[in-house]
């Protein structure tokens, strides 16, 4: 756009320049240009005297204002200056046109009388933005061996306006001695002079908007009005599918694993427990059959049988991948916690407390030391030769094995009483709790530490922000709970995603930020237990069921013909832009 | 819980501890003329290089209260070599008085120059980079006993640079660096202190020395 169209049918100009008519305010002689697109371009709807765009009272001096802003900062100068014309809306008033000019010539003395003249009625921002300008123009002049005019500038300019007095003894020292100019990282003690156009960036931070425009404003409005879309896009679950300014952003549920791809029955009983490792290379399943298994997920997205490990006498409640996924903790029911290398699947440790049963397990962040619960309702330490490092006491966890430390080790997390989650600082042993009305059954928590989901016994799963002020975010109904431990887990793309288990043999997937219910998988034919979502490929998902078996789903084909059949296998590594229908 | 004042009479002071109480304040203080008024009337025993040694430092520490820092520093290197080598944080001190000295008179291009050629270097050593910037922060006023750092240009902080200087000077002739009569309060009001610690909050108030003497 921008330039002239000369072989337009003369009826199409005389449409044009009758509509430029009505917006001019100023009497400006008729433009001579005009683009051939604003022909083809529908007017906005304007009220009154053309000063209200659209119907949120848009006005219209802002709106041309920072159109023209956009056209300069994307170099188009005389575009700008054409709409400045055509418009007859200045974009900034002459005295502030005078002011840039000063301050990018250099010209401090001048620049601080324009700044008295273009309409701040705020006399803190003036001292402000006189305090930038001072400021540059000392260092200007230290630059340049001036001490003494610098010290001139800095007790008859810059301390008589009695701000930032801290800055003021700063900037005496670096009269003192060059070697105080530039030192450390922080730009605070750095005294090379800034550039001009730096200065005027801050000054335009500074000044009111009505002053002087932010730069890439329209910019930045466009950019929050996708962040909103992309919020509200229930689906959104792949980096797949470029952002376009033509429609709004939206996903189709296409791209959220909803098909069975991969169903896996090398468990001989109930699969109580799963989940994938970190780096999504390795899947960990734990049954009431006293094994667990590790499972390799190849490149190709298929799953396969990597280790049994055998040795647990009870049935193996939960799983622990160590921080590197090169080892892993598996705990017995009320039983003992033993310690695997993945890649020989060893057991390498086993870790008990007398005649005390453990009932959770969970490593600490730099992967040395094993936390687990005891049947006597405290939490344990051990390191990796097995000898006891700490006890905490008390009542500290219950029967139920759910234990967390967060990833950067700041706090034990632990279900301590049937109501209540105990959140435990391990530096300065403060604790904090969630308490619930109804009785807790499982709890995760998320990736960035900030988020607990616990499961409830009212078939509830109640999201709760942990990372100062304790708070309720969502909740999220729709499975089913009556009898026994169901877990949910986070998910997909940024883990927006909530995914649950259910005693009504599916799985459920609800979009966590709208609370909105989107899926429900069926295909089990048992109470699913407990659900992992690939932390690597948002879409992979696994499930785990009383009905002994593992399923892997993935996003639905095209064309599928394989749908329901059992050990089915197809690549996951095929992904559809938005808008695909099955 | 206070002292019962009749139990001070069961304590008999000895006449030669209380004349040395007063003698080692007397020595701490410079106080020559008296300090021979007292020998004389008493008996008591000064030596002449003691004598000597007090009027020398009499006149370091006025040179230093009168605002003459770069005199004093030059005395004390004379009679107490190597004094400000394991006492960088009163050297500085007193370079500071003096660059304040040139600050109220006026000259602050002096000023600029005798911080930048002996203030600066001390700029090497993080913890002096904070008084540098309060010090150097007077010459940003024109005038300074209205900025925020004007305590600098007090007398309180002038005495207060002084009694350090005493008390190096004093440490480093082996003599003790608090007289005797100071050491006395001092242990009366912490001992009052612990013992309110032991016995539980307010039950003695602190040791107030003015409340002491109108008692007695």
């Amino acid at each position: 756009m921008g330039g002239v169209e000369d072989n337009e049918p003369p009826s199409k100009r005389v449409k044009a320049s009758s509509r430029e008519l009505k917006g001019v305010s100023n009497g400006l002689k008729q433009p001579s240009t005009y683009s051939f697109g604003a022909s083809m371009a529908r007017p906005l709807a304007s009220q009154g005297d053309g000063e209200i765009i659209g119907s949120k009272g848009i006005k219209k001096v802002e709106f041309v204002r920072i159109i023209a802003e956009t056209l300069y900062s994307l170099g188009y100068s005389k575009t700008g200056a054409c709409l400045e014309e055509e418009s007859g809306i200045p974009f900034h008033s002459p005295a502030v046109g005078i002011f840039i000019q000063q301050i990018l010539d250099g010209n401090w003395d001048a620049s601080l009388t324009s700044l008295r003249k273009i309409g701040i009625t705020d006399e803190s921002i003036v001292k402000s933005a006189s305090f930038i300008i001072l400021q540059q123009k000392f260092f200007e002049l230290l630059d340049h061996e001036k001490s003494m005019e610098a010290l001139k500038t800095l007790r008859t300019e810059i301390s008589p306006l009695s701000i930032n007095s801290n800055r003021v003894r700063e900037l005496s020292l670096f009269i003192l001695s060059p070697k105080f100019r530039i030192t450390g990282v922080s730009g605070q003690r750095s005294a090379k002079p800034k550039a001009r156009s730096e200065i005027l960036e801050e000054l335009q931070n500074l000044l009111p908007p009505t002053v002087m425009i932010p730069d890439r404003r329209l910019l930045q409005l466009v950019e929050q009005a996708l962040d909103l879309q992309r919020e509200a896009c229930v689906f959104h679950n792949s980096d797949v599918g470029e952002t376009s300014l033509f429609t709004n952003h939206h996903c189709g549920r296409d791209q959220i694993p909803s098909q069975t791809i991969q169903i896996l029955q090398e468990h001989q009983d109930e699969v109580w427990y799963l989940q994938f490792s970190q780096n999504g290379k390795y899947l960990a399943s734990s049954s009431s059959d006293n094994s667990a298994i590790i499972w390799e997920v190849g490149l190709d997205g298929k799953v396969s049988l990597k280790h049994r490990l055998l040795g647990h006498q009870k049935p193996v409640s939960s799983i622990a991948w160590s921080p590197d996924d090169d080892q892993i903790l598996t705990c017995g029911i009320e039983e003992v916690v033993r310690r695997w290398d993945v890649t020989s699947g060893e057991c390498l440790r086993v870790y008990e407390k007398g005649l005390l049963g453990l009932i959770s397990c969970s490593w600490s962040p730099d992967g040395k030391c094993v936390f687990s619960g005891l049947t006597d309702k405290s939490i344990i330490m051990w390191d990796m030769d097995g000898k006891e490092i700490e006890c905490l006491k008390g009542q500290k966890t219950v029967r139920i094995s759910d234990l967390q430390i967060t990833s950067d080790g700041k706090f034990i997390i632990s279900i301590c009483k049937e109501t209540m989650i105990l959140l435990i600082d391990r530096e300065s042993r403060s604790e904090r709790c969630i308490e619930e009305e109804q009785m807790i059954v499982s709890f995760t928590l998320s990736r960035d530490n900030k988020y607990l989901l616990v499961s409830l016994v009212n078939e509830e799963l109640h999201l709760w922000s942990i990372e100062n002020h304790i708070q309720l975010v969502t909740k999220y109904k729709g499975h089913k709970r009556s009898r026994f431990i169901v877990r949910a887990c986070f998910g997909g793309l940024e883990q927006a995603f909530i995914a649950s288990g259910s005693e009504d043999s599916q799985v459920y997937i609800w979009h966590r930020g709208s609370g909105e219910l989107i899926e429900t998988l069926e295909g089990h034919s048992g109470a699913v237990n407990c659900t992992s979502w690939n932390p690597v490929n948002p879409h992979m998902l696994a499930s785990a069921s009383d009905d002994r078996s593992i399923r892997i789903w993935g996003l639905k084909q095209l064309h599928s013909k394989q749908k329901g059949k059992e050990k089915s296998t197809s690549n996951n590594g095929v992904h559809y832009c938005n808008g695909a229908t099955v | 819980m206070d002292i019962d004042p009749k139990q001070y009479e069961q304590i008999k002071i000895n006449d030669k501890d209380s004349h040395n109480i007063i003698l080692s304040y007397l020595v701490h203080g410079c106080y020559k003329e008296t300090l021979e008024s007292l020998v004389t009337s008493t008996g008591l025993k000064v030596t002449n290089a003691q004598l000597e040694d007090m009027e020398k430092r009499k006149r370091i520490l006025h040179s230093a209260l009168e605002g003459n820092a770069l005199d004093a520093i030059h005395l004390t290197e004379q009679m107490s070599p190597d004094l400000f080598e394991n006492n960088k944080d009163l050297l500085f001190d007193l370079l500071s008085l003096h660059f304040v000295e040139l600050i109220c008179s006026k000259k602050q291009t002096e000023a600029l120059n005798f911080g930048q050629a002996k203030l600066a270097p001390f700029g090497k050593v993080q913890k002096y980079v904070g008084k540098l910037e309060d010090f150097m922060g007077l010459l940003a006023y024109v005038e300074p006993e209205k900025s925020p750092m004007f305590h600098l240009l007090s007398l309180e902080y002038r005495q207060h640079v002084v009694d350090n200087l005493n008390r190096a000077i004093l440490a480093h002739a082996y003599m003790p660096s608090f007289s005797k009569l100071e050491r006395i309060i001092q242990q009366a009001t912490v001992v009052r202190q612990c013992l309110s610690e032991e016995l539980g909050k307010d039950v003695l108030s602190p040791f107030s020395l003015k409340d002491f003497l109108k008692r007695s």
